[in-house]
Parts: structure tokens; sequence; C-alpha cells
């Protein structure tokens, strides 16, 4: 089989493998502050599309729907916090897993009732005729979601780095407790970090809708994925995401194609079993010892 | 005390009064994938059912029955096809059962129907299966079909689009080919039907690629790619509207410009919207193309269809034209029959006395006598009621201007 044609499945593959990667980065934000992640992520990222395509068919320019559209996931991951996490963190119970998967299918419901149970595109004004680049064809559609991915990754890390309130992330992150004695309040940092993961979970959906098209069910295949990408990367590694995302973007692709389109789904499965066995902390996990 | 007494007499007589109307039960998907034949098959059979109506209803022996419909949404899966057939086969008055779109459905639902001998006409479900299973096979294991069926079709069969598409694809100049199908029973039965087809007309066509995919995907790239490395001129395509989508733009991502040549499926507006201009020049088999100036019957029709939905493009021309035809020989059948019972409808529709004008043809006997060794005698479409359709800028258009003037020169006689 020719170079060009794995170069041409791995290249695919490894810029869908970007937008696994962003939703994985979503779940990162929460687990790093609260030790819990929205399970109903996939809803988010699908109600964000379709609130971002309504912007669009009422005639707002694409550039405005952008940061309005991060503002709805913003708005949707404060609500999840508020309504399925917070309680259940108080209580230190670990009620929020069955809550985030309620609202999720709250969600699920609320998008096919409002906007109907049908696939439908989502227009953009980033053209999706390829181009040429070393033997592969790229088409702008995709260069959109590797920009957007990383420069929403870059900023969200800067962020966490370089400003107070960031800081303030990483101290919580690192020791809540510590953190508190400090005079952070670790109640709104974790409601940051649902906003910013919710942020993250609608530019997905803004980033992968015109490739996919936009439907109820458009992220639970997805969904899946990034947990994959999460768990293997490890819940801590904003840079291990994107590696195993793209890995494994690109291991899907070439799976279908020599194996069948059939068996897609195996080698990411198999990775998840290894990684888990090998390495359950993850690839780029630190091991955390636990003090008792 | 007399109020209550004579509230339970009026409820009592309730279904006294229904038993003046006949009852048909209108079945699809209306929502989902499918969801464009679905609903265009029930607002076209409504249109026929409101004219019926408006003319004071059915002529059934000394009296005029208005129809009365029931819907039932099957969500294009099997498990609730058959659970709305075995409700609809336990009504006690029910006339019949007109829709189905996808094979896996029919599958499911209608031997449930057949058994209480409750008369249905498939449409527009195309998958050959829903009327071969019924037919007579030499095995292995062999299979003796049942003496009666109360099962009709209204929908060219895959066996008729299957031929047209590989006549098509010899009559374009191509020798290698790729046959792409979904993974439902759909598409698995089109891919049988193309092969079949192949080795009839002569083995003209090589076979490069064989590829699948399964409903809900979108990435479609590793299928396209294996076609092109094998230098396959044309795609042969079997599935439904947003997967067929997802292969058009795949194919003009990699920059592979050949036709997909597929079921009538490709005609579905969720092929047209999700594809855009990357699906153009897609040929499919078609019973009716939604262009005015053909007749003055199908003007109407499509107007009437425009003003009745709100709509400006009927969602599946096709299965819009077919649900209101399929409408009009169920009248008469109940009309010849003199009966709303089931039974004696489906006696009539195996021999129509009178041809019933539609909009796709004049239906002229469309079927006769169940014959196990001979699926076609329920079958109403044969090859010259169905032409090429192409997809033109958000359109389906006469692929071939022959057809229009054919039809034209048909409807003026």
């Amino acid at each position: 089989m020719p170079g060009s044609i794995i170069a041409q499945m791995a290249v695919s593959g490894a810029l869908m493998g970007l937008v696994y990667a962003l939703i994985a980065y979503g779940f990162q934000l929460t687990f790093a502050t609260s030790k819990s992640v929205n399970f109903g992520q996939g809803e988010l990222v699908m109600v964000s599309a379709f609130f971002s395509l309504t912007l669009i068919t009422l005639g707002l320019p694409y550039l405005l729907v952008i940061p309005l559209g991060l503002l709805f996931g913003a708005a949707v991951g404060m609500a999840v916090e508020r309504t399925g996490v917070r309680l259940a963190l108080e209580q230190r119970s670990e009620g929020w897993i069955l809550l985030t998967i309620i609202i999720g299918l709250f969600l699920f419901s609320f998008a096919e009732n409002i906007w109907g149970r049908d696939d439908r595109p989502f227009p953009t004004p980033i053209p999706s005729t390829p181009f040429h680049v070393l033997g592969v064809d790229v088409t702008p559609l995709e260069v959109s979601v590797l920009v957007g991915v990383l420069a929403v990754m870059g900023m969200i890390e800067l962020f966490k780095r370089r400003t107070l309130l960031g800081k303030a992330v990483e101290a919580v992150a690192a020791d809540r407790d510590a953190a508190e004695l400090m005079g952070i309040s670790a109640t709104r940092t974790i409601v940051l970090s649902y906003a910013l993961s919710g942020g993250v979970a609608a530019l997905a959906g803004i980033l992968v809708s015109p490739i996919t098209t936009v439907g109820p069910t458009m992220a639970s295949a997805l969904v899946l994925k990034a947990f994959s990408v999460a768990v293997v990367a490890g819940l801590e590694s904003g840079f291990g995401v994107v590696v195993i995302g793209l890995f494994l973007g690109a291991l899907e692709s070439l799976a279908s194609f020599y194996l069948g389109s059939g068996w897609r789904e195996a080698p990411g499965l198999l990775l998840l079993i290894l990684a888990l066995a090998v390495r359950p902390t993850g690839v780029f996990g630190k091991a955390v010892i636990r003090k008792v | 005390m007399k109020t209550f007494l004579a509230a339970l007499l009026c409820a009592l007589a309730a279904p006294a009064l229904a038993a003046d109307t006949v009852k048909i039960a209108l079945t699809g998907p209306f929502s989902g994938g499918s969801a464009p034949m679905g609903t265009s098959t029930r607002d076209g059979s409504k249109l026929a059912i409101a004219e019926i109506n408006a003319a004071g209803g059915i002529q059934v022996g000394d009296k005029k029955m208005k129809i009365e419909v029931i819907e039932r949404d099957d969500e294009a899966k099997n498990e609730r096809g058959a659970l709305i057939a075995q409700e609809l086969a336990s009504m006690p008055d029910l006339a019949g059962v007109i829709g189905s779109v996808n094979t896996g459905v029919v599958m499911a639902g209608d031997k449930h129907l057949q058994e209480k001998g409750i008369t249905k006409i498939i449409c527009p479900a195309a998958g050959s299966a829903s009327l071969t299973q019924w037919a007579n096979k030499v095995g292995p294991p062999p299979f003796e079909g049942p003496k009666t069926l109360s099962i009709f079709r209204f929908a060219a069969h895959d066996g008729i689009q299957g031929a047209m598409v590989v006549e098509e694809a010899i009559r374009l100049g191509f020798t290698k080919v790729a046959i792409f199908f979904d993974s439902t029973n759909y598409g698995v039965s089109g891919r049988d039907d193309l092969l079949n087809q192949i080795k009839a007309q002569g083995n003209k066509l090589e076979v490069v690629a064989t590829e699948k995919w399964n409903i809900g995907d979108k990435d479609m790239t590793a299928q396209l790619l294996k076609a092109k490395a094998a230098g396959a001129q044309g795609i042969l395509i079997w599935g439904i509207g947003p997967e067929l989508a997802a292969i058009a733009n795949g194919k003009a991502k990699i920059g592979y410009n050949v036709p997909l040549i597929g079921g009538w499926t490709l005609s579905m507006s969720n092929y047209i919207d999700n594809a855009g201009a990357n699906g153009n020049g897609a040929l499919m088999p078609q019973t009716f193309i939604e262009e005015k100036g053909i007749s003055p019957k199908i003007d109407k029709f499509i107007s009437d269809y425009h003003a009745t939905y709100k709509v400006d493009r009927i969602p599946s021309p096709v299965s819009a034209a077919q649900g209101y035809d399929a409408v009009l020989i169920f009248a008469e059948a109940v009309k010849q029959a003199k009966s709303t019972d089931s039974r004696k409808i489906t006696v009539a529709l195996e021999d129509l006395k009178t041809p019933v004008k539609g909009v796709i043809t004049t239906w002229n006997k469309p079927y006769s006598k169940w014959d196990p060794a001979n699926f076609e005698t329920h079958e109403a479409f044969r090859r010259p009621q169905v032409v090429m359709g192409k997809v033109l800028d958000g359109r389906v258009t006469f692929s071939n201007p022959a057809d229009r003037d054919r039809l034209k020169a048909q409807a003026a006689k």
C-alpha cells in the first residue's frame, strides 16, 4: 500500500483525535480541582453545538457565535457543578457520578425536544475544499480544529501558570486543605474549573460539528473515546492528552483501513486495557502517594 | 344516576360509531435518519385521504365511509416496528396498514400482520427481502411460502433498482466499480442485488472494493481511500441519507471525483442538505420527480403538498407520491370489496377491476393473486415506472431528458 495513503489516513485520524483530546482536557480540568468529572460531558458538547447552530441560523456572524457558544458551555458547566457536584462533594459522597449522568440524560431529552432527533449540517464560513500538503489532502476545516484546540489549551495553561486566579486553581489541585488555609475558596475554584471545562466542551462541539453534523447522539461516541484518552494519558497532563489523542485518532483510522471499518474501535479499547494493566496512573500521569 | 347511565350507554355506543369509518394505520419513521421518507409518505398519504374524505369518503356497499387514520412512529427501529405490528394486529376493526421505510422494520413486524390476515401495503421500503421472505426458496434450507399473503409492496423494489444502477454504470463506460453498503438489512440485501445484477448483466463490471459502514458513522475516509487505491471509476452504493452525505463529503475531501450511483435513498433531503455541493451528480432510480409541467395532476399534487405542509421542497418526493398513490389504490380495493374486512380487501387488491389514476402513473391491475413462486405478483412497480434521477444543486432532476418526454407523452394519452 503506498505511503501516501497511510499518511493520509494517519493525518485525518490524528486531527479528529485532537477533538477527543479537547474533551479529555475538559475532564482533566475538573478532576484536578475536585477529583470529580462530568459524565454528561458529551451532552454538554452536543447542546452547546445545537445552541451555536441556533445562533448561526438566527444570522449571527461565525466569529461572534464562537464566544457566545463558549459562554453558553461555561454556564451549563457551572449549572452542572451547582446541581450535580457541589452537594455530593460537601457530603464526601460519590453521588456526583450518578447525578452528572442524570443531568446528561436530561440535556439529551431537552435537545431532542427542542431541536429534534435529526442530524443537521452546521454551516461555517471555513471552506471544506481540501488543499495539498506534503502529499496529504487536508481541509481548512481540519486545520481549524488543530488551531482551535491548541489555542484554547495553550491559553488555559498560560492562565493557570501566569495569573493569580490560575495559581489558585493549581493550589487547590495540589492540596485542597492547604489552599483553603491560605484563604483560597476551594468551592469557587471548583466552579471556575467547571466553567472552563464547559467552555472547552462547547468549543469541541463547535469545531467538530461542521465535520460530523449536529444531532442529539453526535457526542456519545466522541465522549467514550475522550475517556479512553484521559485514562491512557493520565488525568494530570494536558500535554499528555494531546499526544495520546493524536495517537489514538491515527490508530483508529489506520485500523479501519487495514482491519476493516468494523474494527475501528478495537485498538483504542485494547490500548485502554493495556494502559490500565501496565500504568494505571496513565502514560503521562504521576503516581501520587496518598498520606493517610 | 340517570346521567351516569346515559354516559355509560354513550360509551358503549361509541365503538358502533367507529365501525362507520375505514380505519387505516400509517406507520413509518417520523423521526431520525429515515424521517424524510417516513414523514413524506405519511403526508402524501394524508393528502389522498383528505381528498377522499372531502368527497364524502369511500363508497362501501350502500354507504359512504370516511377514512380514519391511526399514526405510529416506528423510529426506524426493528423492535419498535415489531411492537407496533403486534398492536395493529390486535385491533379488531383495522382495514389495513400503509407504510414502513426500513426493511429491518418490515422483517420484524409483518409476520404479525400476515398471521391475522391484515392487508398491508409496504411503502416505500424497497429492500428486496421484504417480499422475498414470503417466497419459495430452493434452499438450503428449502422454504415454502404461504399460499395466501396479505402483504403487498408499493415501491420500486431493489431488484429493479439494482438492475438500473448496474445498467447505468455500464452505460457510463465503467469497468471497475466499488460496492458500498450499510450494515443494515437494507444495505446488505442491496449489496446482494448489485452482485447478482452484475452477474446477470454479463460480468461487465469488476468489483474492485467492497466496503461497509454502520449507521451513525461520520468518517468514511478509510473506505473511500481503499476504493480510490483500487481504481474504482464509480461507487455503487446502498445506504440512507446522513451516511451517504458523509461519503459524498469524504469523497470531496480526498479529491476522489467519481459518481455515486445507488438506491433511491440518494434523493433523501438529508443527503442533499448535508452533502451540499458535494452531493451533486449522484444518480438514483426514482419513481417520481418533483418537477412541474409534466401533467396537471402532478402539478396539483406538488402545489397541494407545498401548501398543506408549508414547504417549498418535498423532503422525499418519491415517498410522498407513493404514499399518495398507495392510498388511492387501497381505497379502490375497499370500494370493490364492499367491505372494510382486511381479507376481502386483500382479495380485491389481487384483482383490481378499475384502473386507478395516480400521480406516478395510471395503475392498471397493479397486483395479481399471490404466488409464492413469483414474488412479483405482489409488487406494483415494474421497470417502465422508474426513471433515473440526478442530484443537481439541492434538487433531484431527470438524469435523462428522454424520460421527461416519455412521461409527458404518457400523461397526455
